[in-house]
């Protein structure tokens, strides 16, 4: 077992939503992480900084948001899980309802995508509200063939 | 990030998106993708086989056109390649199931103006 980890610092912008992904990107390209895995990782990553730049309000905007990524190696495959800490509101995304995905296109509702896909692409979530920020939490992980 | 489109008689559109549908890149083409698919046309093709990334907010516009479309009784329907990381933002949704997905522009025009 090895591991291995970073962390980025990151302002509340596209552009900075943008760098974190090229961040993470780039560390599990040097990790040859495979790419499926990669994949979720980097569409939930956006997911939950989108969802801190549209949701958490002024503080969130305000101060930096810290991301932790941290990595696990075994012989037999890996996992990486990423922490997106912001000082937002509150908001738990563990304890929102899981709703049914629409049968029709008139059925579907534009919004509420974003969870959605963080729950369908990671193999885990976490979270945490302490010291007045938001701690989220998402993995992926794989075997080796 | 680009949006073009290009015409195929009175029927049929093909729009074509290219580079990433995040925050930014959909902040960038959200209202063009409305304007080009409010043409009075049968049928429209939305070729996503360029983009490289699609997110939620995407998914968004891409709906929001294919209801539009839907309600002046025409249709939309989406270019995807097979095994890309847009066909797993569709999938994990649930979007590919509400608008139909081909993996070539011939079969999606076919299936768009049928």
């Amino acid at each position: 077992m090895s591991s291995w980890s970073d962390e980025l610092i990151i302002g509340a912008t596209g552009m900075e939503l943008r760098r974190a992904s090229e961040w993470l990107d780039a560390a599990c390209r040097g990790r040859a992480a495979p790419r499926e895995p990669v994949e979720r990782l980097l569409l939930c990553l956006n997911e939950a900084l989108t969802n801190v730049m549209v949701h958490g309000g002024e503080t969130a905007l305000s101060a930096p948001i810290r991301l932790l990524l941290e990595f696990r190696f075994d012989p037999g495959g890996g996992e990486v899980g990423v922490t997106v800490s912001d000082a937002g509101l509150a908001f738990n995304p563990l304890s929102a309802p899981r709703k049914a995905l629409p049968k029709t296109l008139d059925e579907a509702l534009p919004g509420g995508l974003g969870l959605v896909m963080m729950r369908g692409l990671s193999d885990w979530l976490d979270y945490r509200h302490e010291a007045g920020r938001n701690h989220l939490t998402f993995g992926a992980r794989w075997k080796l063939p | 990030m680009s949006i073009s489109h290009n015409d195929a008689g009175q029927d049929l559109r093909t729009i074509v998106i290219s580079g990433r549908l995040d925050v930014m890149g959909t902040d960038t083409v959200a209202t063009r993708l409305m304007e080009l698919t409010a043409a009075p046309k049968k049928g429209v093709v939305v070729d996503l086989s360029p983009l490289k990334f699609l997110a939620s907010v995407g998914i968004r516009a891409l709906i929001t056109s294919a209801k539009a479309v839907q309600q002046r009784g025409a249709k939309m329907v989406l270019v995807v390649r097979g095994n890309s990381t847009v066909m797993m933002s569709l999938e994990a949704t649930g979007v590919n199931e509400l608008i139909p997905v081909f993996d070539n522009v011939a079969d999606a025009e076919r299936a768009a103006v049928g």
